[in-house]
């Protein structure tokens, strides 16, 4: 009966890794990328407040064809900026309407990122709850193992 | 099929076990997805290069073009291409160039062009691991159906049942094993030494012009065969020409002239060599022996390390012996070899009466021979 249980332990052990680290895998990479849309978005105010700061008015730039193929482009005039906004569509903005549509949606990345980490953190922590009860019960299990066999002994 | 007496009886499941061919096969059939991710991501690369060909020929139709142009991931401003005909391509490396639009079509010509031999070669590798994989699938279930494979020995008769690669069905007993074994190896040996021949070729080849040393062959000891002084001449010429040679052995004599011609400056093939040259040297008669002779004689002058082989062969020679005894090499020479002689030498037949004189003789020689030429340790040898 106690071979019955440690079996059970163990596929229940290896029931739950099976689900839970691919959770774990899942989770982190969704975070990652949150990470980098976070990464974008604070380069983005960066650069603008850049070009505030200098007064740029024209820009020269390459622009990439495709294959690393460039071209020189120019920008007259700067004055209006069109930002991402999700699910496919960009909004023409001033530069200081810019800066604060960025602000915002950096906020909002930092909630998401926060969301995951929890639900990360609590992944492991199921992950961790899991080992240390397979090694009580394989130390519990064989406990009784011992103790049935000394006394069928008697 | 004859039943013999001594057979084995494997059943293929022994040899391939089932699941395990049966994983194999799993495992080859993941390779295969992988390759064919990795084609269809090249295919896609091979795609955007045409595109962008097609882009590059349009742009400089037109002064300007209007466009969006990127600021960073998630902004764009409003703005215009200019200089339509000035590209900048990345070559690799970091490296870029600026050309214009028709320079840049063939650059990224040249690019779809190794893509597409990238394709091709991944197109291969799908094919073999497909074999792979169909070769397992075959065996998984050929195992599980409990396939038998049947060797026995040769009473005449070999015959097999299972799979296909082991063993042939005989015509009767007329080859034993032992002659057929014969038979090939020395088939073996002569394509063996054939396409060593070639390798040695392209090498002298290489090496022909730094080698001036055919002068010294000049000098050969007199007693020698007569063959010698014109064989050495017509190595001298660096020609192939077997005018020299007894015409009855052309063929082979030819064969051992191309060694020699080969092998003067690649003394530690030469020994790779020996064993087939001296294989077939063994089939014909004491004039072949002859020209391992010169074979010998020849690399002398060139190889200062292997004369001490000379006398040894010089003893063949005077013996006028069977072609057993050519074969017969020097014991490692102690020389410091000039070239890089590793003295691992692979002996044929051994011949045990003349092993014991050679050591001695090579030791007495060596001291003395370091110095001066090779060939003159023949007339020592002689007297």
């Amino acid at each position: 009966m106690d071979n019955y249980r440690l079996d059970k332990v163990h596929k229940f052990e290896e029931f739950v890794d099976q689900r839970l680290k691919p959770d774990l895998v899942r989770a982190v990479s969704e975070r990652d990328k949150v990470f980098e849309q976070q990464k974008t978005f604070s380069d983005l105010r960066k650069n603008i407040e850049n070009l505030q700061k200098n007064s740029v008015t024209s820009l020269r730039t390459l622009v990439n064809l495709g294959s690393e193929a460039y071209m020189q482009a120019e920008v007259p005039d700067m004055q209006r900026i069109f930002v991402d906004v999700g699910l496919g569509f960009h909004v023409e903005f001033t530069w200081s309407e810019a800066l604060n549509y960025i602000s915002l949606r950096e906020e909002k990345l930092a909630r998401q990122i926060e969301e995951y980490t929890h639900h990360i953190a609590s992944i492991k922590a199921q992950i961790k709850m899991v080992y240390v009860t397979r090694k009580y019960a394989y130390a519990f299990a064989s406990l009784l193992n011992r103790l049935n066999m000394l006394v069928h002994h008697f | 099929m004859e039943e013999g007496a001594n057979g084995t009886v494997t059943p293929l499941a022994s040899m391939f076990p089932a699941d395990e061919a049966q994983k194999a096969a799993g495992r080859v059939q993941d390779a295969i997805a992988e390759k064919r991710r990795e084609l269809d991501r090249v295919r896609g690369f091979a795609a955007d290069n045409a595109a962008l060909v097609n882009l590059v020929q349009k742009l400089p139709e037109e002064l300007h073009h209007d466009v969006m142009v990127p600021f960073g991931k998630a902004a764009f401003f409003p703005g215009r291409l200019i200089h339509t005909n000035e590209f900048t391509v990345l070559l690799g490396e970091g490296y870029y160039a600026e050309r214009t639009s028709k320079q840049t079509v063939e650059i990224l010509r040249r690019r779809g062009k190794a893509l597409e031999t990238h394709v091709d070669s991944l197109k291969s590798i799908i094919e073999d691991l497909k074999t792979e994989a169909s070769f397992f699938d075959k065996t998984a279930s050929e195992a599980a159906e409990g396939l038998v494979e049947i060797r026995e020995e040769l009473s005449g008769e070999e015959s097999d049942e299972g799979s296909s690669e082991l063993g042939q069905k005989e015509d009767g007993p007329s080859i034993s094993v032992e002659d057929k074994g014969k038979i090939l190896n020395e088939d073996e040996e002569y394509d063996r030494l054939m396409s060593k021949l070639d390798e040695l070729e392209k090498e002298e080849l290489a090496a022909e012009a730094a080698d001036n040393i055919e002068e010294e062959t000049n000098e050969v000891d007199p007693d020698v065969v007569s063959d010698q002084s014109s064989f050495h001449q017509n190595l001298k010429d660096l020609e192939g020409s077997h005018s020299c040679m007894p015409p009855s052995h052309s063929e082979r004599q030819a064969s051992n002239e191309e060694f020699l011609r080969q092998t003067r400056q690649q003394p530690a093939l030469v020994e790779k060599l020996n064993p087939g040259d001296f294989t077939i040297a063994s089939s014909q008669k004491d004039k072949t022996s002859h020209g391992n002779d010169l074979l010998w004689n020849l690399k002398g002058p060139d190889i200062a390390d292997k004369s001490p082989k000379l006398p040894a062969l010089e003893e063949n020679d005077h013996a006028g012996s069977s072609n057993n005894e050519v074969p017969i090499q020097p014991p490692k020479p102690k020389v410091d070899s000039l070239r890089a002689f590793t003295g691992s030498i692979i002996e044929h037949s051994p011949n045990l009466p003349i092993n014991p004189r050679e050591p001695s003789a090579t030791s007495s020689k060596v001291p003395g021979s370091q110095s001066s030429k090779p060939l003159s340790r023949f007339r020592m040898q002689r007297k």
